[in-house]
């Protein structure tokens, strides 16, 4: 907007200074619901100890009342949400399938976030035939759907979980290039960095204190979406039967498996699913950035040249 | 003078004037955040005669803006405002203000500030006045196309017609606004900051033009808003000044800055570079110690410099040398490689031919910003930017108290981040933190045109008193001839890419 | 990005896609030839014998250090082999896959134009309203759902307990409906966002402000100053959208076992069949590159100011 609201200064002034992490609502709520999976990830198998790839095939699509004795007579550890279709305890297969997803997507985003941050801020501060052909890299990477690259890193690489991880950060580390060089281009060539190097202040103080700041509330969005975006990548290939391969417990596996059994046990089914949904919700509210993709942003970035 | 006795609605007459002269006039304008008791502006009315333009002056956030938006109903939708306003004695009451969207462009004129952003950067410069002509005036798509050249032409933009509006200058995108803000054919034309951003000879080319258009048309209106006392003077009839929300001071323009009453509007007129006192900012006026001065040691040396940004060559054959406690203006309009040659001397670019020598330590040579927000990390309170940089170099902090009672910067700011400082405040901390390092030579760019006038005063004089106590060199530019008339020892122009001096001093 | 740039970045795609392939060929385990035999003749025909003529017909032992570079020289005169399963040209099977993949992909393009645009056109023209809000929890809620999870949730509402459509097949036009809708939602729930955020960004510009004092009325403004600038993000958008269409085709062909690109694909990899992978991959790194050259023309056309 044009108009100076002439006389708005002093409250503009006061709701700068509120304190720095004054997150909406919308990111608490959905920091909770990631905090909350975590956690259930990481504890689950303490609090209620079991074995996901145990099958019990007499108890197969059992509700969580179908404990007792098993058949040499000892008692079997509890299932809180029941069996699939093999018998296997559903709780200690989702707690089993978020931690594989959620260590994946994890490794996937941090490695893909160094990497990217590093050789953005390289072609940012190179400039010349390094950042030409970084950016030829990163873009020609663009071209191809995510999944396929990852699939053909699959090929190549022995084990899923690793090929899932190197490739899906193949994938991911674009993003994190582009926006660090577009905000390390424009925060480079600002006065502040040009006047805080003449002060003679070394490039740690010119990150720490000119680019950091500019850089972290766009990237923390981007680590989200990366995260969101790894783990439906996971789930979306093992729904395709190319995923982590059978009897890995796997969101989007097991998805599939209890498809054929909706009739007789639709909560077996809904268990996966509305764990998947309540992440990938979570990860988007605790973004902070709407509804908005990574691919829009680009987009108008670039629109604007 | 006396505010409540200004009240004028158009049906009264006042000062012999017939109701017919009065083209719109308004009563108890006040202007609050919605929900909020506290005004923005208080009451003011005001009557706009035919062919008699009125000046609104003030600073920036004194509320003479919210005065323009208000009449016009352009206010933020958090603000409300309430009185009324008659135009040819029909009432509009100001608390809606979309009883005056069908005005716009037929009854109303506006005329946008940073007209370069009020041009749809994707429409053709002539389409985007012969529009108005087509879909406000009523004629026909080959009068329009007609009218709009014709305007152009007049203007003297008739070249860049088949332009994109990024392709044009300041001056040239505000006679395109003006000319598209009054193809419609409102007679009552409210500019609001019209010169702001533009440099001092196409602010008096913009003032003509708004004269001339309230001359040709009948029963014509004008109100200017603006902080430039330059422009306030040209433009004459009469003057209104807003500080904090009130009117302190109206009458006719001419007698109002001539003599001012009211001590606020003395220091507002006296704060244009045009009325500064010749010697204030000059070394005692003798000879001799000017003789002194320029005895003073050579800081930094230009030799046969040439300096280009990519293919373009700026400047050619600069020749410059800077002693300490000197001071040179560098004149030039925008964009004609001022900011290059001081990235050159500093040795943030490469010279393209000559040398640039430097006699003192790379530390002592620093830069003046003109956007001084720009210039310091964001998210760092001032007092440890200052913390920090006494402790890179191993400075004496000591002395900051003294420095920033003389800077009058209170105390308390220091525990602020720069974003919440006024800008005025900020450049003076800018300042001080050069005075800590006490360079030898500072570059300053433009370091006042952001600035309302009343504080570029303040803030060109701590950085003359820094130039006189510390001896340093300082090379000042501006694009503004009177300030640096006032304030350097020489004046340099740029000119067809080569440094000059200027003639007359 | 212009011409020669996209140039480059087609070499570049081009070489990477044939990289990768080269590594997928080297690291095909000793047992890739039982694979393929298993794929070629079914496991009940499976063995020793079966195994070597494959792993002999196919060259897969003989590599040389020079392999690589024939490899590319082979891609760049269109060689692209014949598929190590069905024995077809890899040329013949693409181009079959290839018209069922863009029909589905059309459709769901559409659908998603018709519906995405001018609800974020709508909901931009008044930001903050309640058609803004409740469109932003809608989009969240379907940006949360990957397409998958939106073809489970439809085959069981409306091919399962409703039994309106069938959940897979092809051929019939009531096929179309489920796939092409699960994408269109998708594709959807993104473009009235960026539209909606394109829409309000240009109703506080100064020059659409400017626009209305000139006397112009909010659908003049809207048509002569708006949508332009509403279309130059939508329309780079959707070129780089292609992506993002292109994999959910080929997550939906697998669901509801349309003979596409993306089925043939996830196929091919699961049977290890390189010379299908190579091709489709090329097919969609080409398609991406030229798309975006269509639409870095059709951009100029929007916005004439130029890329510097």
């Amino acid at each position: 907007m044009n108009q100076v609201v002439e006389g708005l200064a002093p409250q503009r002034v006061e709701a700068v200074r509120r304190p720095r992490l004054d997150w909406p609502l919308r990111r608490v709520i959905g920091a909770a619901m990631v905090a909350s999976l975590v956690l259930l990830a990481l504890l689950g198998n303490l609090v209620i100890p079991g074995d996901p790839l145990e099958q019990h095939l007499y108890r197969a699509l059992q509700g969580a009342d179908a404990v007792g004795v098993s058949d040499a007579g000892e008692v079997i550890t509890s299932a809180p949400l029941g069996y699939d279709h093999l018998g296997r305890s559903l709780y200690h297969r989702l707690v089993a399938a978020l931690g594989l997803s959620l260590s994946i997507a994890a490794g996937a985003v941090i490695l893909a976030a160094f990497s990217g941050i590093s050789l953005g801020l390289l072609a940012a501060g190179r400039g010349g035939w390094a950042e030409r052909l970084l950016s030829l890299v990163a873009d020609s990477l663009l071209a191809l759907p995510g999944l396929l690259l990852v699939l053909m890193v699959s090929v190549i690489l022995p084990s899923t979980p690793l090929a899932l991880w190197l490739g899906l950060s193949l994938v991911l580390w674009v993003e994190f290039f582009r926006l660090a060089r577009a905000t390390g281009r424009s925060v480079l060539a600002s006065p502040g960095v040009e006047a805080s190097r003449l002060l003679g202040f070394g490039a740690w103080y010119r990150f720490r204190h000119h680019l950091w700041p500019e850089m972290a509330p766009v990237m923390m969005t981007a680590m989200a979406f990366g995260m969101a975006n790894a783990l439906m990548a996971i789930a979306a290939l093992g729904f395709v039967h190319v995923g982590i391969p059978e009897p890995t417990p796997e969101l989007g596996t097991m998805m599939v498996e209890l498809l054929p059994y909706w009739r007789e046990a639709p909560f077996a089914l809904l268990t996966p699913v509305l764990v998947t949904f309540l992440l990938l919700l979570g990860l988007l509210l605790m973004s902070g950035s709407k509804a908005r993709t990574s691919t829009a942003a680009d987009t108008l970035e670039g629109a604007r040249p | 003078m006396n505010v409540a006795t200004m009240t004028t609605p158009a049906y009264h007459t006042r000062d012999g004037a017939t109701a017919d002269d009065v083209v719109l006039s308004a009563e108890d304008v006040s202007v609050r955040v919605q929900g909020a008791q506290t005004a923005l502006l208080e009451p003011v009315s005001l009557a706009l005669k035919a062919g008699e333009p009125l000046v609104v002056i003030g600073e920036t956030g004194s509320g003479k803006s919210l005065l323009a938006q208000a009449l016009l109903g352009t206010l933020p939708p958090e603000l409300v405002a309430s009185g009324s306003l008659w135009l040819d004695g029909e009432p509009y009451p100001l608390h809606t203000p979309e009883n005056r969207h069908p005005l716009w462009g037929r009854r109303l004129a506006v005329l946008p500030q940073e007209p370069w952003l009020a041009l749809d950067p994707l429409m053709k410069v002539i389409r985007q006045v012969g529009e108005a002509y087509r879909l406000v005036a009523g004629r026909s798509a080959q009068a329009s196309h007609a009218a709009a050249r014709s305007d152009l032409e007049q203007l003297g933009v008739a070249a860049a017609s088949e332009q994109l509006p990024g392709k044009l200058s300041g001056g040239m995108a505000q006679r395109v606004a003006f000319a598209a803000a009054r193809a419609g054919g409102a007679p009552l034309l409210i500019a609001d900051e019209p010169t702001k951003g533009l440099d001092a000879a196409r602010v008096s080319e913009i003032g003509e033009l708004l004269l001339k258009s309230l001359a040709e048309t009948p029963r014509a209106g004008l109100m200017v808003i603006t902080h430039d006392m330059a422009l306030a003077h040209q433009i004459g009839g009469r003057l209104m000044v807003v500080r904090r929300g009130q009117v302190i001071e109206q009458g006719a323009t001419r007698d109002v800055l001539a003599a001012p009453t009211h001590a606020y509007t003395r220091r507002l007129v006296n704060a244009a570079p045009q009325a500064w006192p010749e010697a204030a900012f000059k070394p005692a006026a003798d000879s001799e110690s000017r003789d002194g001065k320029a005895a003073g040691e050579t800081i930094i040396r230009a030799e046969n410099l040439t300096i280009a940004r990519g293919d373009t060559t700026l400047l050619r054959d600069v020749e410059l040398s800077v002693k300490g406690g000197e001071i040179i203006g560098v004149q030039g309009a925008s964009g004609c490689g001022k900011s290059s040659l001081g990235d050159a001397l500093l040795g943030l670019l490469p010279p393209h031919s000559g040398r640039v020598v430097q006699h003192a330590e790379r530390l002592e040579y620093q830069k003046l910003y003109q956007d001084p927000v720009a210039t310091f990390p964001p998210r760092r309170t001032l007092g440890r930017l200052l913390k920090d940089l006494s402790a890179r170099h191993g400075l004496d902090d000591s002395q900051l108290p003294q420095l920033m009672e003389q800077l009058s910067l209170a105390p308390e700011l220091l525990s602020r981040l720069p974003g919440q400082v006024s800008g005025g405040e900020l450049q003076r901390f800018a300042l001080l933190r050069l005075m800590l390092i006490k360079p030898r030579f500072v570059f300053a760019d433009e370091p006042t045109s952001r600035l309302d006038p009343l504080v570029q005063q303040e803030v060109i004089a701590c950085m003359v008193k820094m130039v006189r106590e510390q001896g340093t060199a300082l090379v000042l530019v501006s694009h503004d001839a009177a300030l640096l008339r006032k304030v350097a020892d020489r004046v340099l122009v740029v000119e067809e890419g080569r440094l000059k001096a200027r003639q007359e001093i | 990005m212009n011409l020669p740039s996209r140039l480059l970045q087609l070499l570049m795609v081009v070489l990477m896609v044939g990289g990768a392939s080269y590594l997928m060929m080297q690291s095909l385990p000793g047992d890739a030839a039982w694979r393929i035999a298993a794929g070629r003749y079914g496991y009940d025909a499976l063995d020793a014998a079966a195994a070597a003529s494959v792993r002999a017909e196919l060259g897969l032992e003989a590599q040389g250090g020079l392999h690589f570079l024939y490899w590319l020289g082979d891609i760049l005169r269109l060689e692209l082999g014949t598929s190590l399963i069905s024995g077809e040209s890899v040329w013949v099977e693409i181009r079959h896959q290839l018209g069922n993949s863009l029909s589905l992909a059309g459709a769901a393009l559409g659908i998603s134009l018709l519906i995405g645009p001018p609800l974020g056109l709508l909901a931009g023209l008044r930001a903050g309203g309640w058609l803004d809000r409740s469109l932003l929890a809608v989009c969240s809620l379907l940006r949360a759902t990957p397409q998958f999870l939106l073809a489970l949730v439809l085959i069981l509402l409306i091919s399962v307990e409703m039994g309106l459509l069938p959940a897979a097949g092809h051929g019939e036009p009531q096929h179309f409906i489920l796939p092409a809708m699960t994408l269109a939602l998708g594709l959807a729930a993104v473009s009235a966002r960026l539209v909606r955020d394109a829409m309000a960004a240009v109703t506080q510009t100064a020059f659409h402000d400017f626009a209305r004092w000139k006397g112009l009325s909010n659908a003049q403004t809207f048509w002569r100053h708006g949508l332009r600038h509403v279309a130059l993000p939508l329309v780079t958008y959707l070129g780089l959208q292609f992506v993002t269409l292109v994999e959910g085709v080929v997550v939906i062909e697998s669901i509801f076992g349309w003979p596409g690109i993306g089925h043939a694909l996830v196929h091919a990899i699961f049977s290890r069949d390189v010379p299908m992978v190579q091709g489709t991959a090329l097919v969609l790194g080409v398609g991406f590159v030229l798309i975006n050259l269509l639409v870095d023309l059709l951009g100029r056309q929007l916005d004439p100011r130029g890329v510097k």
